[in-house]
């Protein structure tokens, strides 16, 4: 080993390597000198010095490491079949959190991949430093393909694109614009966390036929679930057939019959069979301010330099979205005009979760549901059709804890719900904190305790 | 020790010394070559099966481990497996500018470690020894690694890996051939699972 960390080849420069598409192969040996040596599904970057190795059985190779802590490995990086040799030291084993979780989702993926998804289990992250990086000498790689785009520009300016967003919808739908478009992403989620319950729902899409909104994800759910939990990027580069890791297909079934009436669930929009995940958390300042969630239907489509490009634009996200000033109203606007005429609509709303029915549809449940229910309430008995966040920021009948702070998140998806799902109701801004409910029908107001 | 494959595809170790034989691997994955040598199974050459030799030969990944005097462990790729009709050892065939590191341990130590996976079936076994040397290649070994990356670019393309990957992976120059030469002492079953690194009892 010539080459040290930090000299002519640093871990980062060969990240390629430790996708894995291509097995490693592991060289480690016992007190009395007798080596080891066996192949490797699993070599996971931690950082520039570190390394994880997936610690799957008991076997020589840990038995190894236990007694003697250097391990070396041959790398092969996929494209150009190039092979780097590392030098590593054991440091010491993580069996649950954020390094172990990423691993383990990974793992699932690469398990299904080559076949192993009853024999691969993580039992531990291996945590290694690595000492020394070496190219194999001789061979004959093949060329490097070029790159499709710059990962590092489409960073710049997707969060230059984010810079003048004036409210939470801009971000929002900047953000999966500039994943479409400079990053080629052609499936994204955005949930945001529901402070009281913890559940993650779906504020924005990009690219499904149902756009999923309002659908939720419970903490340690899926890979965005998991994400949020230990708040880490959680990637799978395979298609797997862990159920842990599938969120797809839920059609409330579950959710019926807990508070009595009809299904309450919107069904999760994700492809059927993603062969690439990975969910970022959106961290702001100290608070996760949600997730961001791409897929596709091609394996390998997320690398390491996807992940660190998202992460980037996930911290620019949360940054942002904790520097929004909140949007209370700066102008009046002019009453509404707009007559409602016809049959009249039934809006039914159950008290017991805020959900909210119009003519037997289910429509928006919790905080956005018990929004809704004011905002028709009024309409109905005192004839309003302009309102305010401030007001609603303020209103005893919408009680719960933090409301305040995701305010904007339940508007949006309250908004979106109604654009999708209700030709009668809608709501539109009318400037800054404020907006309107239109209303297009009479409605015919039920409460169900 | 010998290993061989019964028809029912369980994986048999035989235990040379003391004669028991028992059940080393479950086969669920099938794969082990179904054949025995002529005598049933019984030692063939280098201390080893005809199942295993066959198994040897065939497009596996081939890959090897030593240590140095200070236990600092080295690794490489082999290019293929000679064993000589008289049987006293086995041969493996090294790139010797991809390897240097790794034949310096083995001309200081005389360890040696290789391990066999045929990747379309996962299975895996790792041959140990203590007395290896370090040799030039002949031209039989030549012959043998272009052969054995043929055999290799064919296993690894069921499993979707190009000709091209296959070939630049296995890059050698012929005139820079070593061969490692030893007698295998022990035997480990690896494929994949709990009993990965089970070692057989002597």
């Amino acid at each position: 080993m010539s080459a040290a960390i930090g000299a002519s080849l640093t871990l980062d420069a060969i990240r390629a390597c430790l996708e894995g598409a291509v097995p490693a192969t592991i060289a480690t040996c016992a007190l009395d000198g007798t080596p080891n040596v066996s192949l490797l599904s699993q070599v996971h970057y931690v950082d520039p010095d570190h390394v994880a190795l997936s610690y799957q059985f008991f076997n020589k190779t840990r038995a190894n490491i236990l007694a003697n802590p250097i391990a070396v490995l041959q790398l092969i990086d996929p494209p150009t079949a190039a092979q780097y040799r590392m030098e590593l030291s054991y440091l010491r084993t993580e069996t649950s959190g954020p390094l172990f979780e990423s691993m383990k989702a990974k793992l699932a993926g690469i398990a299904s991949h080559v076949g192993m998804q009853d024999v691969f289990r993580l039992l531990g992250a291996d945590l290694y430093r690595v000492t020394a990086i070496e190219a194999v000498p001789g061979g004959a790689p093949l060329p490097a393909p070029v790159a499709q785009r710059s990962l590092l520009s489409a960073t710049r300016r997707a969060c230059e694109a984010l810079r003048g967003c004036a409210d939470l919808t801009e971000l929002l739908d900047h953000s999966l614009c500039a994943l479409r478009g400079l990053f080629g992403v052609e499936h994204a989620l955005i949930l945001m966390p529901d402070e009281a319950t913890g559940r993650l729902f779906t504020v924005a899409a990009l690219g499904y036929d149902s756009s999923g909104v309002g659908s939720e994800v419970a903490p340690g759910e899926g890979v965005i679930g998991v994400a949020a939990r230990e708040r880490v990027p959680i990637r799978i580069t395979h298609m797997t057939s862990d159920v842990a890791y599938s969120l797809t297909a839920r059609d409330g079934a579950e959710d019926a019959g807990l508070t009595g009436g009809p299904a309450r669930e919107i069904p999760f929009p994700g492809l059927e069979r993603p062969h690439s995940q990975l969910a970022v958390p959106i961290l702001a300042g100290r608070r996760l301010a949600g997730v961001l969630f791409v897929e596709s239907r091609q394996e390998m489509r997320f690398t390491y330099d996807d992940e660190d490009a998202l992460a980037t634009l996930a911290a620019q996200l949360g940054a942002l979205m904790q520097s929004l000033p909140p949007a209370e109203e700066v102008a009046p606007v002019p009453a509404a005009c707009l007559e409602a005429g016809g049959a009249p609509v039934v809006v039914r709303h159950y008290a017991a979760d805020d959900s909210v029915f119009v003519d037997h549809d289910y429509l928006i449940k919790g905080v956005a549901g018990a929004i809704l229910w004011k905002l028709v309430r009024d309409h109905t008995t005192l004839g309003r059709t302009d309102f305010t966040n401030r007001e609603l920021r303020l209103a005893p009948d919408i009680p719960l804890p933090d409301f305040a702070e995701n305010l904007e998140a339940r508007l949006i998806l309250l908004q979106r719900r109604l654009e999708e799902r209700c030709g009668v109701l809608r709501i539109e801004k009318t400037g800054r904190g404020r907006f309107r409910l239109v209303v297009t029908k009479p409605l015919l107001l039920q409460e169900t305790a | 020790m010998c290993v061989f494959a019964a028809a029912t595809r369980l994986l048999v170790v035989w235990n040379r010394t003391t004669g028991e034989a028992f059940v080393a691997n479950d086969g669920q994955r099938g794969g082990w070559p179904d054949r025995t040598g002529p005598d049933g199974g019984r030692p063939a050459r280098a201390g080893l099966s005809e199942a295993i030799l066959h198994f040897l030969e065939r497009g596996v990944s081939l890959v090897v481990s030593s240590s140095d005097r200070a236990n600092r462990p080295r690794v490489g790729r082999a290019l293929a497996v000679q064993v000589p009709a008289d049987g006293a050892w086995i041969g493996v065939c090294l790139d010797r500018t991809a390897n240097a590191a790794l034949l310096a341990a083995v001309a200081e130590t005389g360890r040696f470690a290789l391990a066999a996976t045929e990747p379309s079936t996962h299975l895996s076994i790792q041959l140990t020894g203590e007395d290896a040397t370090v040799t030039a290649a002949d031209a039989e070994a030549t012959i043998l690694a272009a052969r054995h990356v043929d055999a290799f670019a064919a296993e690894l393309a069921l499993i979707g890996y190009g000709d091209a990957f296959t070939r630049a992976l296995m890059a050698h120059d012929p005139a820079t051939l070593a061969m490692v030469r030893f007698r295998p002492s022990r035997l480990y079953d690896q494929t994949p699972g709990p009993k990965a690194g089970t070692a057989v009892p002597p």
